[in-house]
């Protein structure tokens, strides 16, 4: 057993710690707590932040260097990811581009379609939003209906996609849109779709904290490009499976350093009001400590594992359940500790320091419910790791 | 990075589970359980004392593996749930191990050997699963108090009792122990309250004493934890060939959503224990000033995941799960008596919230 970073990685880790001393002048929490930020500003700051990462090298870091990375290994990205939310820093739009349709264009995507995409997405000159899910189509992804039809060597697309992050922002969307009604996986096709064009209608939702950060998309004969056809037709829902598979260990360590951030913040706010001498507060925050600790432990041996070229077992749906599910248990005691100041609003002049706990609060509904429920989470466990029998 | 055993501890630990399939199957351990009074295998014990199983956590001239080949050990002793004083035993061998004099050596080779049982004597409130201070005392060779819910006292040889004067070393008086066997919800875990008032010598000050108990406490809540994992790994895999196995409405009752869920949770619980454990003891071996803390919470996590893991499957095996023929209970037993002890859930979690604050300075 090893569980020790290289000094070369503890190097990474204290590169990335100096950048952001440097480059980060104040925490996503301030600013969306300034009055003088709008919906649009702040993603305009979330673009720079992009950009200034992207400069810095350490966006797509464990991409070829052809492609703007460097090559890196699970364990850097990890570290990287780790103090980015340890830092509390801005969340870069292109997240989903860079997370899923960078890995599509690099394994499967044409050299036309890499050159034209890759440089302005990690630039972030263009925001892409993810178009997979529809009304129908939640956790029964397969069942989509968003149809392709041909129209000369082009396509035309038809249907609805929902759910769409920085949709009202993005310029590009990646959807996958049936090209065979018959075909419950083979006729499912990837495409790349502008959305500045006749045919494409962008409907911001608003979600439960509020903001409209999702959306809906209807596509009503928009086109895509022949040459925006990624993988062979009928490939979509291969290539959307393997990519979803990819960077398994980016995340490895970014939701400890997330809710450790909190956790600190919450204890050194009860701490102050002398709420720490109560054997009851105590064992709540405790449990809250031990609950993180563990999904870090979880997070550096899934490290380990990918270093040593373990195939995969069932770490990303342990993952996927244990911090989603522990941030809601996370933000239940906060608030439960905090008092009524703990439901201040975002922005409120008398909120605590650090961590908007009412939005936190509301947002950990959504970790358990996006990229698989903890039910289809619980399914897969249950089918490929414990092969349990179906009916 | 590797979180897999290196070749050596990997090897020791495959030939710990061939060693206790064979030798300590649930059908004889039963049986030993219910019939012997002192509620193991004094065979088996005599047999894992040559291969050197106690001293593990003895430096390594004097046979020592380190904690990782300890929690590998302790592990495969889960999940045989193997009743018995080892773990106490193979703390009180390194306790010995730090004490002065030539009685605390010979005791301590010993217990290393097998050939004795050393255990520790530390509680004296029954209404409390850590031990608080003692009022045990010792002075002028005599030891004079009384000790509650000692591990297998009344069938030790031994015993390494806290007193306020330091730790003192009590050998069985020829007429016995003054021992009043505890009954208790696991009956292969044999208390016993002691009354001590005979002679024992003092083998460590209160200083060292209380540096040698710190350190045995966290290695006995890390060998707790490693205990607690192969328990759950166990109940997990007894529950599993079972909801495959059982029909009901004519399907196998594994396929039903509901239950296939309950697994999936149970895998979680017991996989998040491995990782917890096996960090724990790799630190306890190459990060000793991260250890107290990633000890108490692997100990913290462990003790309430092994509860509901071993809940879970009596549950899912139904009404059989709640016979004594069937074997659930054993585990939800054991997990029951080793999340109290060894730092209790509450104690442990506690522990790891003032050193996290601690650390984070």
């Amino acid at each position: 057993m090893d569980l020790q970073f290289t000094p070369e990685q503890e190097a990474f880790r204290a590169e990335i710690r100096a950048w952001l001393a440097e480059n980060l002048e104040r925490t996503w929490t301030e600013e969306t707590r300034d009055p003088a930020h709008d919906a649009d500003s702040l993603v305009e700051l979330r673009r720079a932040w992009q950009r200034k990462l992207h400069e810095a090298g350490y966006i797509g870091m464990g991409w070829p260097e052809e492609w703007g990375g460097r090559g890196a290994g699970e364990v850097e990205q990890a570290i990287l990811e780790a103090e980015l939310y340890a830092h509390d820093a801005p969340l870069i739009p292109n997240f989903l581009g860079i997370s899923l349709l960078g890995p599509a264009l690099i394994h499967h995507g044409t050299e036309e379609q890499r050159r034209r995409f890759i440089p302005k997405m990690l630039s972030c000159d263009e925001i892409w939003c993810q178009g997979f899910s529809e009304p129908g189509s939640g956790s029964d992804l397969a069942s989509l209906r968003m149809r392709a039809e041909r129209d000369g060597d082009d396509w035309r697309i038809y249907g609805q996609k929902v759910w769409t992050t920085f949709g009202p922002w993005a310029d590009w969307i990646f959807v996958l849109a049936r090209t065979d009604p018959d075909d419950r996986y083979g006729g499912i096709s990837f495409f790349l779709v502008p959305l500045d064009q006749p045919g494409v209608e962008m409907r911001p939702l608003k979600q439960i904290t509020g903001e409209s950060e999702f959306g809906e998309v209807f596509l009503d004969g928009a086109v895509a490009k022949s040459e925006h056809l990624v993988g062979a037709l009928g490939e979509g829902w291969k290539i959307a499976m393997t990519v979803l598979g990819y960077e398994r260990g980016a995340a490895a360590l970014r939701y400890p350093a997330e809710f450790g951030r909190q956790i600190e913040c919450l204890t050194s706010v009860v701490a102050e009001r002398g709420g720490l001498d109560s054997d009851d507060v105590r064992e709540k925050l405790g449990r809250l400590v031990v609950e993180n600790e563990v999904m870090q432990a979880n997070g550096l041996r899934t490290l380990a594992n990918l270093e040593a070229g373990l195939p995969p077992g069932p770490e990303s749906s342990i993952e996927k359940i244990f911090w989603s599910e522990f941030h809601q248990r996370l933000t239940d005691v906060a608030l439960d500790l905090l008092g009524p100041q703990g439901q201040l609003a975002t922005g409120a002049p008398q909120a605590l320091a650090g961590v908007d706990w009412a939005y936190q609060y509301l947002w950990s509904r959504a970790g358990t419910i996006y990229s698989g429920t903890s039910e289809i989470q619980r399914n897969i466990i249950a089918k490929r790791a414990l092969r349990m029998p179906t009916s | 990075m590797r979180f897999e055993l290196d070749e050596d501890r990997a090897l020791l630990k495959t030939s710990t589970r061939e060693l206790l399939e064979k030798e300590a199957a649930l059908a004889d351990t039963r049986a030993i359980m219910e019939e012997t009074p002192e509620g193991y295998s004094k065979a088996l014990y005599a047999q894992l004392g040559e291969l050197g199983y106690p001293a593990l956590l003895l430096p390594e001239d004097q046979g020592g593996m380190g904690a990782v080949a300890f929690a590998a050990v302790l592990e495969e002793m889960g999940r045989v749930a193997l009743p018995g004083p080892f773990l106490d035993l193979a703390v009180a061998a390194r306790v010995l191990a730090g004490c002065d004099g030539a009685e605390a050596e010979a005791w301590r080779q010993r217990a290393a050997a097998g050939e004795a049982l050393v255990v520790l004597a530390r509680n004296e409130d029954p209404g409390c699963a850590d031990p608080g201070e003692p009022a045990t005392r010792c002075s002028d060779g005599r030891v004079s108090g009384s000790k509650t819910f000692v591990p297998f006292g009344a069938h030790a040889d031994a015993l390494l009792v806290e007193t306020c004067d330091g730790l003192a070393l009590v050998e069985r008086p020829g007429a016995g122990w003054n021992a009043t066997p505890l009954e208790t919800l696991d009956h292969a875990q044999r208390f016993a309250e002691i009354e001590l008032d005979g002679p024992g010598v003092l083998v460590a000050d209160p200083a060292r004493a209380a540096e040698l108990l710190a350190e045995a406490g966290r290695l006995a809540a890390l060998g707790a934890s490693a205990l607690l994992l192969g328990l759950m790994e166990r109940a997990q895999e007894m529950t599993l060939a079972y909801t495959t196995e059982r029909q009901a409405f004519g399907v196998p009752i594994g396929s039903f959503q509901t239950l296939q869920h309950r697994c999936a949770d149970m895998m979680l619980q017991t996989e998040s224990t491995r990782s917890a454990v096996y960090r724990a003891a790799w630190a306890e071996e190459c990060r000793p000033e991260e250890a107290a803390y990633l000890v108490a919470v692997a100990k913290a996590w462990a003790g309430p995941a092994g509860r509901f893991v071993c809940g879970q499957a009596i549950q899912l095996f139904g009404g059989v799960g709640f016979t004594w023929e069937y074997d659930p209970h054993i585990y939800l037993k054991r997990v029951k008596t080793l999340e109290q002890f060894h730092g209790s859930t509450r104690t442990q979690t506690a522990a790891a919230l003032s050193l996290s604050i601690k650390q984070g300075d």
